[in-house]
């Protein structure tokens, strides 16, 4: 498999405060990759470093399978971004705008602009200063997908948006992706806007990169079991157990790589499965979160 | 490439350059002004120098601050941004400052060619009695020079971010504080008298601003 972005031994530190250690991370060319985190767990520092914005004290940043330490300008013209915040010269028209993005990239796409500003409904003569933020935000889109680009790079691309811009420039993001083939890095904190588009997740937490899967087995592989009779250690489960909460003689585990036949490994310890629930994305986030936060389950 | 990032620079700084452009061409005009075409007596021609004279200390004047605006409003809409668009750019950076550079040199040429032609315009219509003349170019050139010293030392400054912009001030700021102490102290050390001699004095960078701006002379 190739990849689009690969990331090697990344180490990053920012004071005393923050840092990023050994960082690995691989997002599949073609993928739409979601990288969850919580805020301030380095998901826009990994964007600025895959963007060459910020430089590692160590490691290596494959991009589009150029090194990003060497070949910057190479790669962000195959590059699309969609900054947190908005970084556009608000002087500038909406039209302006354009033209001296277009005039910085060879494959500009101008018919597929002005469709996309016509599906927008963006006013070519409008001050940038005088464009709310959802209109801020579909212009940063415009501007990232009429560059015809191999890989999007959107860091918060949605944040603060209100929730009928958010389908708008999360349609024209999966229109262009599935007419190009184009590998999307998407960078939130909003699980459930992930969960329905994307198909790779990597989570982020505090400067550590905690789970990179296939959306699918994230969400399949985490599930909460309820226990019956439950041994007092768990010994070499099939699974991950992530927590465990006692309630009234039935355990609640909550484990990760779970599959069906691994009921058997009850049995064997003389436990019971009373039931296995299903959690969405965001629960099992959390709950990611929680245990790498404090690795040891509880007994 | 270049056309957009001059287009932008433009927009951002058109005030300051046409204000500058109405200033430089009235700046040799207005200091002729009063001395037509007749015949000038010897005390009216000592008037007219002397007049040519005072006016001339606001060439070096004008050509610091329009260097100064240019390089801040250059890179000011970048510093707002934090620099995150230009450096997403796909262009080398050195590639992105040289353009930015040039532009801002580019836009500094409009208040240069109206000196020079307010300077033609002045030479012409003054009286100059024999033995004077007229250097409506060499004024110009000279003008042209000190905008362009000024403005790549500004724009150098203007393109440090904040912090260290503050920290060329402050050290200045600090320099002239010591001075005043030392002044105050009775105690004979000067630092910012032979600083300045060394930047202002020959082959000091801003040599260019000293001496006598006439734009008729012996």
């Amino acid at each position: 498999m190739s990849h689009a972005i690969d990331i090697r031994d990344l180490h990053y530190r920012a004071g005393k405060a923050f840092e990023i250690r050994d960082l690995q991370l691989r997002v599949p060319t073609g993928s739409l990759y979601g990288f969850l985190g919580p805020n301030g767990s380095g998901k826009t520092t990994t964007v600025r470093l895959l963007l060459g914005l910020l430089r590692p004290l160590r490691g290596t940043i494959l991009v589009l399978g150029a090194d990003v330490a060497s070949q910057i300008p190479r790669i962000l013209a195959r590059t699309g971004y969609v900054p947190e915040q908005p970084h556009l010269y608000p002087t500038l028209t909406v039209g302006e705008a354009q033209r001296f993005h277009a005039a910085f990239y060879p494959t500009w796409d101008w018919a597929w602009a002005g469709e996309l500003a016509g599906q927008f409904g963006l006013d070519r003569d409008r001050r940038l200063a005088q464009l709310s933020k959802g209109e801020m935000g579909k212009l940063e889109m415009l501007l990232a997908l009429a560059q015809r680009p191999e890989l999007l790079v959107l860091d918060e691309p949605t944040d603060g948006l209100d929730p009928v811009v958010r389908r708008d420039v999360l349609a024209a993001l999966l229109d262009y992706v599935s007419q190009h083939n184009a590998t999307v890095f998407i960078s939130s904190h909003l699980v459930h806007e992930l969960e329905r588009i994307c198909d790779w997740v990597g989570v982020m937490d505090r400067g550590r990169l905690v789970a990179e899967l296939p959306m699918q087995s994230f969400k399949n592989g985490i599930k909460r079991l309820r226990v019956v009779n439950p041994p007092a250690l768990p010994g070499d489960t099939p699974f991950v157990v992530l927590a465990r909460e006692a309630n009234a003689g039935v355990e609640t585990w909550t484990v990760r790589g779970w599959q069906g036949p691994m009921q058997a490994y009850f049995e064997g310890v003389g436990a019971s499965l009373r039931e296995v629930i299903d959690l969405d994305l965001e629960e099992g986030f959390v709950e990611l979160l929680r245990t790498f936060r404090e690795p040891a389950p509880p007994v | 490439m270049f056309r957009m990032i001059l287009f932008t620079q433009w927009k951002w700084a058109r005030a300051v350059v046409a204000l500058g452009a109405v200033i430089a061409f009235a700046l040799p005009v207005l200091s002729v002004g009063q001395f037509g075409r007749e015949q000038a007596s010897r005390w009216e021609v000592q008037a007219m120098l002397s007049s040519i004279q005072s006016w001339g200390v606001l060439y070096p004047v004008v050509a610091g601050l329009l260097a100064l605006l240019i390089a801040v409003l250059t890179w000011s809409p970048d510093h707002r941004g934090r620099h995150v668009y230009a450096l997403t750019l796909p262009v080398p950076r050195w590639h992105y400052v040289l353009g930015r550079f040039g532009a801002g040199a580019l836009l500094l040429a409009a208040p240069v060619i109206a000196l020079w032609a307010g300077a033609l315009i002045a030479a012409a219509a003054a009286s100059i009695p024999p033995g004077l003349q007229a250097y409506p170019t060499m004024l110009a050139l000279r003008f042209s020079l000190a905008v362009l010293v000024a403005y790549a030392l500004l724009f150098a400054v203007a393109s440090a971010t904040t912090r260290t912009a503050g920290y060329v001030l402050g050290v200045l700021a600090a320099l002239i504080l010591v001075e005043v102490l030392l002044s105050v102290a009775d105690v004979n050390v000067h630092i910012l008298g032979p600083a300045l001699m060394r930047v202002f004095l020959w082959p000091g960078p801003l040599e260019i601003f000293t001496g006598r701006w006439m734009l008729i002379d012996v």
